[in-house]
């Protein structure tokens, strides 16, 4: 159990760039290497161009986006989050240049602005992290100024 | 491809039961579902060694850390065949979302290709002690680990954000929700087996619940369950010797998001793109329209689906529903009214996933919803899960062609 409490998550060969890169505080997508395209989370096969080989690159992204949904939690069921409650939780279209022209990546995240912060869809957020133990980090929100 | 289904009306329903829907059964749910099975062939006038095929969907729709134990909190089809009628031609488990249009597919396909002559369909809900979805988890692997270390865990926070993004667009108010749970509310009370049966409820009680995961309330979700339901399934020649008036299968669609996303990450456009789709396959697989259908159910474990499925069927313009549910659309006590909740659905039941849907739809076909009968019923559609991930089903009192 970590400090905080919270669950954490185990890396796997796909998603070990992420988390090493997200220890730093740098938020990262999965580029193919066959297609060049953005993606999250990685997976097997590349949804863009169907490569099997896709040799993905964390490649770091600006940490920008709009909030295009939301909901406060009132009632986690998962370890660590009680004293958190209630928390806003906000779904991001991330909006970084080099994701221009290609599918929508969404990333969902806990708002830490709190529940009194103003939301509206198309909100402007960037990536902050959360420390959930000294060499693990995970991506949520903060509110930008527009 | 015309997307017509070969099988139309070859097949049909020609017996079921339903335990009683209860917070906690007084005994296994496997012993609840092996007295549900047997009923439910009885009542088809067949006895469970003529029962060659067994069908189910196992999903046990919790995120908690409960164990999943055939014949405790699941009953799959190989455990209730071994019960029944053991080594049977044909046991399958659909493994998808959407578990009653799946598994009811699979078992018309099995009797349409032969595979099986009379086949049960059943399914098992199973409330366990304790909260439905707590976790104790430390660590998550695959893909759970880019969602619940940030605290995205569980169908509230998921059904919240999609509900969130339709309140924002089309303007929804927590009163015309209110009206989904009510009307889901009064036709489950009035239902013997409901674990609502007697208890409807009010606009005011309702908006006095706390929020869960706003915009999502306590009664916007159906409350867990013990059940078991049944159905037996042949072919609609053989259907014309038993003692009921079969219910044919004339079409069926599931659905499929259409971009790969995080784990219980609904966007709306995703839910409403795929659940165009699937409507578009179920008018064709059917040969029907919804202007045909005289009587629809949809699914409601959570009550902005009822919103949902509406639109993906075309009852009402996309972002409208909310509106023509406020306006009566869908009062089962008003005369010209679309009662779609008419089955009371999980909300006036309790978690029966998509049973309640799939038995109203079978009780008006085949004549056999008693006080509750409703007249004209030739034709019916019944609903599970979201538009996207889910599926329906299109019933006919007519036999197909060359029966």
């Amino acid at each position: 159990m970590t400090s905080s409490g919270r669950p954490l998550p185990v890396p796997d060969p796909l998603s070990a760039p992420f988390w090493e890169a997200a220890a730093r505080h740098v938020l990262t997508l999965s580029r193919c290497s066959d297609c060049g395209t953005l993606t999250h989370p990685p997976d097997v096969v590349c949804d863009a161009c169907g490569s099997t080989d896709p040799r993905f690159t964390a490649t770091p992204v600006d940490g920008r986006g709009a909030v295009r949904s939301w909901t406060v939690v009132r009632q986690s069921f998962l370890p660590g989050f009680a004293d958190l409650v209630p928390f806003v939780l906000v779904d991001v279209q991330l909006v970084d240049p080099a994701l221009a022209g290609q599918p929508d990546v969404r990333l969902v995240g806990r708002l830490l602005d709190g529940v009194d912060a103003p939301l509206a869809a198309g909100a402007a957020v960037r990536v902050a992290f959360e420390q959930l133990s000294p060499d693990l980090a995970v991506p949520a929100f903060e509110l930008a100024a527009s | 491809m015309s997307g017509r289904f070969r099988a139309r009306d070859q097949v049909a329903i020609v017996g079921y039961a339903q335990s009683p829907v209860t917070r906690h059964a007084d005994r296994s749910l496997g012993a609840l579902t092996v007295e549900t099975a047997r009923a439910a062939i009885a009542d088809a006038g067949l006895t469970p060694e003529q029962v060659d095929g067994f069908v189910t969907a196992t999903l046990f729709p919790t995120s908690g850390a409960h164990a999943v134990v055939d014949g405790v909190s699941v009953v799959s089809a190989d455990w209730l065949a071994a019960r029944l009628n053991p080594n049977p031609r044909y046991a399958a488990g659909f493994s998808g979302l959407g578990q009653i249009p799946g598994s009811m597919a699979l078992a018309v396909n099995a009797v349409a290709g032969g595979a099986a002559e009379h086949v049960l369909v059943h399914r098992a809900l199973y409330n366990p002690a304790g909260s439905y979805h707590d976790t104790g988890a430390a660590e998550f692997r695959g893909g759970l680990q880019w969602t619940a270390p940030q605290g995205f865990f569980g169908p509230l926070a998921m059904m919240g954000m999609t509900y969130t993004e339709y309140v924002q667009r089309y303007g929804a108010s927590r009163e015309a929700l209110a009206e989904v749970v009510v009307e889901a509310r009064k036709n489950g009370a009035r239902l013997p087996w409901s674990h609502w049966s007697g208890r409807p409820l009010s606009v005011e009680q309702y908006l006095a619940e706390p929020m869960l995961a706003d915009p999502i309330g306590r009664l916007d979700c159906d409350i867990p369950v013990d059940g078991a339901a049944a159905f037996v399934l042949t072919t609609a020649e053989r259907a014309r010797d038993l003692p009921h008036r079969p219910v044919h299968v004339s079409g069926y669609a599931t659905g499929a998001p259409p971009r790969r996303r995080l784990p219980a990450h609904w966007p709306l456009d995703d839910l409403m793109a795929a659940g165009a789709t699937t409507a578009e396959r179920l008018w064709a697989s059917a040969g029907m329209g919804l202007d045909d259908i005289d009587l629809v159910q949809v699914y409601d474990g959570f009550s902005p689906l009822v919103y949902l499925w509406l639109e993906a069927l075309g009852r009402c313009p996309v972002g409208e529903a909310h509106r023509y549910v406020r306006d009566g659309g869908i009062d089962s006590d008003r005369p010209g009214a679309d009662p779609v909740l008419l089955s009371g659905g999980s909300l006036g039941n309790g978690r029966m996933h998509g049973v309640p849907q799939l038995l109203e739809c079978y009780l008006q076909v085949s004549g056999r919803a008693g006080d509750r009968q409703r007249p004209g019923v030739t034709t019916a559609l019944s609903c599970h899960s979201s538009p996207h991930l889910g599926g329906a089903l299109v019933y006919s009192a007519q036999p197909g062609a060359g029966v």
